[in-house]
């Protein structure tokens, strides 16, 4: 299937689900969020401003949407009462998003990749260890790292 | 090296998890840290296209050498008709051992020039395929094999060179080798990024 085919085919789905299920997951970074209360839109997906910090650690504030020491400015048309348009904001930030079925999965922020490219520091990234214990690639500060992947495969 | 200062991070991008790759962390005897990585997330982050392959990271966390093949053997693998697999695995660990014996005074230490040649910005069909192999992960992880597949599918399409996607189909269905050799048959360009790992 072509890229073209497959997004038409993908937005049938969408249209398909015009009332969602109750909740939504959010596979956002590392993390995978359920949302349990999620505005209806056959489109975009509207979360509780609430609820960006544990999706995505931003919070609204009156200058944007502020993470760390990065603010983005948000247009008007993406928020609504409680609502947040976090699929607009992604699309505004040329982030990648792929949903399917209750499911929606974003890629990564390029603002965060441009860093990479400027300060040779790659985006922190958590992967859980052997034992599930959740290891950042940043917790090895003060040392030397070889990172390596690997597979049975 | 160990006692110098430096840390081994390994990360095994078997879907199946630590069901598929602790056997091997154990066979290993891995006393380096082992990371489960079924999403891909270090090769995401590190802009990896293949297996095995690393960066070395400093103290201050800024990357000294970006993704390159991070063999350790010298092999000629021979896969069908004049195609070959050559690895270089010693070139590249007495590379590593000089950098953590030397750290930035090391010939193998990356200059900011050489670490913005060789990093390539990332398209908007590799971002979004990123996306799409973490949502067919998880649908595989559900149960849902028919929607992995058409998610695997979709971002195999979109980045094609990434051979992380590729290879992962090892883990299903039984054609996933002849898939492969298909694959490996009509490429173009190399299996494996150069490994460019002169002194400086």
């Amino acid at each position: 299937m072509h890229r073209r085919e497959f997004l038409l085919s993908s937005a049938g789905t969408a249209c398909a689900l015009a009332a969602p299920p109750a909740g939504v997951t959010v596979l956002y970074d590392d993390r995978t969020v359920q949302l349990d209360h999620v505005r209806p839109d056959p489109k975009d997906l509207w979360v509780r401003s609430a609820d960006l910090p544990r999706i995505n650690e931003f919070t609204l504030k009156p200058q944007g949407a502020c993470r760390a020491d990065m603010c983005i400015p948000v247009p008007r048309e993406l928020k609504s009462g409680p609502w947040f348009n976090l699929s607009g904001f992604a699309q505004r930030l040329h982030q990648a998003s792929v949903h399917e079925s209750g499911v929606w999965s974003f890629g990564e922020m390029p603002v965060l990749r441009g860093a990479y490219y400027r300060s040779r520091v790659p985006p922190d990234t958590a992967v859980p260890d052997r034992k599930g214990r959740t290891v950042h690639l940043s917790d090895f500060r003060g040392k030397k790292v070889l990172i390596v992947t690997w597979a049975s495969w | 090296m160990k006692d110098q200062n430096f840390e081994i991070v390994a990360a095994a991008q078997d879907t199946g998890g630590e069901a598929v790759a602790g056997r091997w962390y154990d066979r290993a005897n891995a006393t380096f840290t082992t990371l489960i990585d079924a999403q891909h997330a270090v090769s995401s982050a590190c802009q990896f296209i293949n297996v095995p392959m690393g960066i070395w990271v400093d103290e201050k966390g800024r990357v000294v050498r970006p993704a390159e093949p991070a063999w350790t053997t010298d092999q000629v693998m021979k896969i069908a008709g004049d195609k070959t697999i050559v690895t270089e695995g010693r070139v590249y660990i007495d590379a590593l051992r000089d950098w953590v014996r030397n750290g930035e005074r090391s010939a193998y230490a990356l200059s900011d020039d050489e670490f913005a040649r060789r990093v390539k910005p990332r398209s908007a069909a590799e971002m979004e395929a990123d996306a799409s192999f973490k949502l067919a992960v998880w649908f595989h992880e559900k149960g849902n094999q028919e929607l992995a597949a058409k998610y695997w599918e979709h971002a195999q399409q979109l980045n094609p060179d990434d051979w992380n996607y590729h290879r992962q189909e090892w883990s299903f269905g039984t054609d996933a080798g002849k898939k492969w050799m298909e694959k490996f048959q009509k490429l173009d360009k190399p299996y494996y990024p150069a490994l460019e790992i002169k002194k400086q």
